[in-house]
Formats: C-alpha cells, sequence, structure tokens
C-alpha cells in the first residue's frame, strides 16, 4: 500500500512538472502562436525598445534570428528566425527539416509583450552524397504539417517548436533585464603568468 | 533506505526527463548521424524467360531477393565534415561497384570529407556518388524500384575532388577533377576527368542540374536533370543525357519523364516514360545493340507507413530490334515485369 502511494505519488509528481510547461495556442488568423506578455515596472518604453533591438542585433547569429524591421514609432520590432528539428531515428535524431518563425516585439512604459508565430515547416530530405537538403517546393505552414509528416514526427516538431519558442522567450526576457544592453565593452582576459625567473 | 534511494532516483529521472527537453541543439556542431536503408524486392519477367529487363537492381526473376543494407554515419564539426556510407548486398556490391583487385569488395557507396571555405565556397574530396543524372543507387533516393537505361549506362560514383560556389540559395556551380575512369575506387592512370555542375532554382519547387563530365578515358556525358513541385499533390521530373565514348567509340542518348501524384498523404502514384538510343560504335549499352532504341514505361506506386515504403511496379519496355525473348523462347521487341519491393529508410 505504501509503495503504490509513493508510486502515486512520484506520477503526480512528474505531471505536475509537465504540467508547469508553456503550449503553443492559435491566434486571431488560426496560426500557432507562442505569446508572452511582461511587466518590467521601472523601465520606459525607450529602455525596452533598445534592449529589444539590442537582442535581435546580438543575441543570435544572423542565419538563426535576423531584424526584418524597426518601427521606433510604433515601438516595434520584427524579426525572422529559422532553426533545425530533428526527426525521430532508429539510432540518433537526424534532421527532419528546418522551422522558419516570425518574432514580433512591441514594448510601452513597464511593460511589452512578444510573439513567435507563421511558423513554416520546410521538410528536408538526404540526397545522393548522404547530406540533408530541403525538399523542393515542400514547405509547409505548421498548421498544415500534419499532412505531410507522420503523427510521431509532428508531435515531435511541435515540441520542438515550443521548446525553441520558450528559449527564445526565456533569453529575450533576460536581454531585457539587463541595465545596460548596450554593447559590451570587451575587457582584455587576465591572464595570470607565472614567471620562472624569480623562486 | 533502498525504497527512499529508488524513489529519490525516480523523481530525478522525472524532473530530469522535462528538463532534458528543454534544449534545442542550434549551434551548426551537428552530432554523428547514423543513416540508411534496407530493402528486399519481388521480381516476375512476364516471359518467364529470365530477367530480360537490363535495370541495374531488381535484376533476379521469380525469386525474393536482397538489395543491400546501406550504413552511413556523418558528422559535421565547425566547417568540417565527412561522410562514410558502406553497403552490403548484391545491389551495393556487384550490381553497382566493381570488385577489388582480390575479389573483395569494399562496398562504399560515399566517403569524403569536406570543409567550408568561406560561407560560399566548399571544397569536398574523396569517392562521391555521382553528380550526373536523376536516378542513384540508393533506394530511398529514387521512386522506381526498378532503374532507367540513362542511370543504368551512366556513372554511379566519382571520385576527385570538387569545389562548389553557392551564389545564392537558387544558382550554384562546381567543377572539380575526378579519376580518369568511373566507378573505381583509383584511377587507372591519371586524374583527369573534368566534372562540373550548374545548379539552378527558377521558382520554388523547381531546381534544375545542368552536368557535364568529360575526360579522354571516360568519354563525355552531358546531362540535365530537373524536377518541379508544381502543386503540391504533383511533381514532374526530367532527365535527358547524351554520351559519346573515347574516340569515337559510340555511345548512348536519351531522355526520361518522372510524372508523380499524390493520390493520398501515403500514396504516390508515378510514371518514368524513357526513349534511349544507342550510337553507332563500339560500346555495347547495357540496353539496345548499338544503332537501336528501346521505349520503357514504369508505372509505380510508392505506399509509405513511416519509415517503410512498398513500392509495387509494372513495367513495359519495346525496342526497335528484337533484344528480348517472349514466353515462347522466340526473339521479341517487348518485354514486361513485374516488381514489388520494400524499402526500410532509417
Amino acid at each position: 500500500m505504501k509503495n503504490l502511494l509513493l508510486t502515486l505519488a512520484a506520477i503526480l509528481y512528474s505531471g505536475m512538472v509537465f504540467a508547469q510547461k508553456d503550449s503553443l495556442s492559435f491566434d486571431e488568423r488560426d496560426k500557432y502562436i507562442y505569446y508572452k506578455l511582461v511587466d518590467q515596472p521601472g523601465a520606459n518604453a525607450d529602455t525596452l525598445y533598445n534592449r529589444g533591438l539590442y537582442f535581435l542585433t546580438a543575441a543570435y547569429p544572423k542565419k538563426t534570428l535576423a531584424l526584418s524591421k524597426s518601427d521606433k514609432a510604433a515601438y516595434s520590432l520584427t524579426a525572422a528566425g529559422s532553426y533545425m528539428v530533428s526527426k525521430k531515428g532508429l539510432v540518433s535524431n537526424s534532421d527532419g527539416g528546418s522551422l522558419s518563425y516570425t518574432l514580433k516585439i512591441e514594448v510601452k512604459d513597464s511593460k511589452y509583450r512578444f510573439w513567435l508565430t507563421d511558423f513554416v515547416y520546410q521538410p528536408y530530405q538526404r540526397n545522393r552524397y548522404g547530406s540533408s537538403e530541403p525538399v523542393p517546393g515542400g514547405d509547409v505552414p505548421l498548421e498544415k504539417a500534419s499532412a505531410k509528416l507522420s503523427r510521431v514526427d509532428f508531435n515531435v516538431c511541435l515540441d520542438q517548436v515550443l521548446v525553441n519558442s520558450k528559449q527564445v522567450g526565456d533569453k529575450l526576457k533576460l536581454y531585457m533585464l539587463k541595465v545596460s544592453s548596450l554593447v559590451k565593452k570587451q575587457e582584455p582576459k587576465k591572464v595570470n603568468k607565472i614567471s620562472t625567473k624569480d623562486w | 533506505m533502498k525504497k527512499v534511494f529508488l524513489l529519490f532516483s525516480f523523481f530525478s529521472i522525472a524532473a530530469f526527463t522535462v528538463k532534458a527537453q528543454d534544449t534545442v541543439k542550434t549551434t551548426s556542431d551537428a552530432p554523428l548521424v547514423i543513416y540508411g536503408s534496407v530493402d528486399t524486392y519481388y521480381k516476375y519477367d512476364f516471359s518467364d524467360k529470365g530477367s530480360q529487363i537490363p535495370t541495374s537492381f531488381a535484376s533476379d526473376h521469380n525469386s525474393v531477393s536482397i538489395g543491400m543494407i546501406d550504413l552511413g554515419l556523418k558528422k559535421k564539426v565547425g566547417k568540417a565534415a565527412f561522410v562514410g556510407e558502406l553497403s552490403f548486398g548484391p545491389r551495393g556490391q556487384a550490381q553497382s561497384i566493381p570488385n577489388g583487385p582480390n575479389g573483395d569488395s569494399f562496398h562504399i557507396q560515399n566517403l569524403y570529407v569536406s570543409y567550408d571555405l568561406t560561407d560560399k565556397l566548399n571544397l569536398t574530396g574523396g569517392y562521391m556518388a555521382t553528380f550526373i543524372g536523376y536516378e542513384v543507387i540508393s533506394p530511398v533516393g529514387n521512386f522506381n524500384y526498378s532503374t532507367s537505361y540513362l542511370f543504368t549506362n551512366g556513372p554511379f560514383q566519382n571520385p576527385g575532388v570538387k569545389l562548389t560556389y553557392a551564389f545564392s540559395d537558387k544558382v550554384s556551380l562546381m567543377a572539380g577533377i575526378f579519376n580518369d575512369t568511373w566507378n573505381n575506387y583509383t584511377s587507372t592512370k591519371k586524374v583527369n576527368t573534368f566534372g562540373s555542375q550548374l545548379f539552378v532554382s527558377p521558382v520554388k519547387g523547381w531546381t534544375a542540374y545542368l552536368n557535364l563530365a568529360t575526360g579522354s578515358t571516360s568519354g563525355t556525358e552531358v546531362d540535365l536533370t530537373t524536377a518541379y513541385q508544381i502543386t503540391d499533390a504533383f511533381k514532374l521530373g526530367l532527365n535527358g543525357a547524351t554520351y559519346s565514348a573515347p574516340h569515337d567509340g559510340g555511345g548512348f542518348s536519351g531522355v526520361a519523364l518522372y510524372p508523380q501524384l499524390a493520390v493520398s498523404k501515403t500514396v504516390t502514384l508515378g510514371l518514368r516514360g524513357e526513349y534511349f538510343k544507342t550510337k553507332k560504335g563500339d560500346l555495347l549499352t547495357l540496353g539496345p545493340p548499338p544503332g537501336q532504341n528501346v521505349k520503357a514505361f514504369t508505372f509505380t506506386a510508392n505506399i509509405k507507413s513511416g519509415p517503410l515504403t512498398f513500392i509495387p511496379e509494372i513495367r513495359l519496355d519495346h525496342g526497335s530490334s528484337t533484344s528480348f525473348l517472349n514466353h515462347s523462347g522466340d526473339p521479341s521487341k517487348s518485354a514486361g515485369q513485374f516488381a514489388v519491393a520494400a524499402v526500410y529508410a532509417f
């Protein structure tokens, strides 16, 4: 009985941890969206805008996330991002495809919001050289990707979209919290040198 | 104590399972990837006079036979990458790769290293699948299970060194120097086959490759390989090539069309219509005699269930000369076959 209770407690615990995960939603266009509204008391819109701008230019390589539009008057930033999603393999996961998305950041005094949407799945195929390459004309909005992927691969893909969106969001939050997100001065690395002359 | 330890372990595993899902690797240093396939088939030649249609693989008449197990390893760290792909079985050995000097076979499909000299320029060297043609050795890369005359008579692999420059994701140019003969692990004497490939993607979903391989020992082949995903369901491919053996020794020309229609998420129907003509000369192709031609029509279905693809196929060939035997054993201009294959890719 005791063992049973302990087992149930353990299952409930793991269930609770899962329940704390974020989730993707649908927006008014019936597109997948990862949306967050964040309060940041004490930070004015200009500061948040500059920090958001710095995030989009410095946080990721341009191939991964690149600023596509900035509108200071509207306190709005737009970026285009992409990353690889893997496919369940027998031994190891392989490149299933890439996922591109749009990231939008809007700021006001003491708060900002951001969302990732317009996810497009580009399936990959193995070419004659054993390399992975995009399937020509194979890109499909994530909302329709279930028609091209197996159920397992589609669910893996959705999981990875969520995890990546959360990662991008968490990183953005860190940049927005920084007192100064301006370019860091590279301080020369201090190297401790040992003198062999005196001993 | 044991129970407490077990319980602690369970909680830890549960928590770390969730934690482990919270990372997505986005760096360019990909892990070691293991990939490959296995394939098996049954084929029946309608005239019951053995295997008549000279397809590279699916060669055994009235037999449940195997293709190959193909095992590949690849990894990229920073700018450097390698691919090593070995195959075992008739498709990967005697049917496609020559044996070594002692009768052994190295079973190599791809063995090369590559390095990104810049973001746009890549250097690759080793033993690589040929850049020529529409079809490939791996059953995963082909829609039809039997192979075209153009594939069967063209190169399978070209060892050499090549540079590829990507002007954009729509245009790239490859140029390289390859061994003097096709499909051999070593050159017979020289590394003097020049190879080049111009890739263009004029519109979304349309890719075209214009290929050239020319050398004093291997001859000259000019090849166009193109495919256009016209709608979500309909794809049209085309392969045209002409080959001239050295010293006016003959050759071949041909064209093959590959219309394919996805009728559901798991079923795609396709036709390969090919016209293949041999040039007059000494070269004996795997096909009609010099100066003759053959038309081949292959109706194929791909029925997918996850990584497994069933490939039923009917093929009818009709030549200008009596290259085949009919059911009575008399010479015939026509031959037909049925094949069903299963290909598992991983």
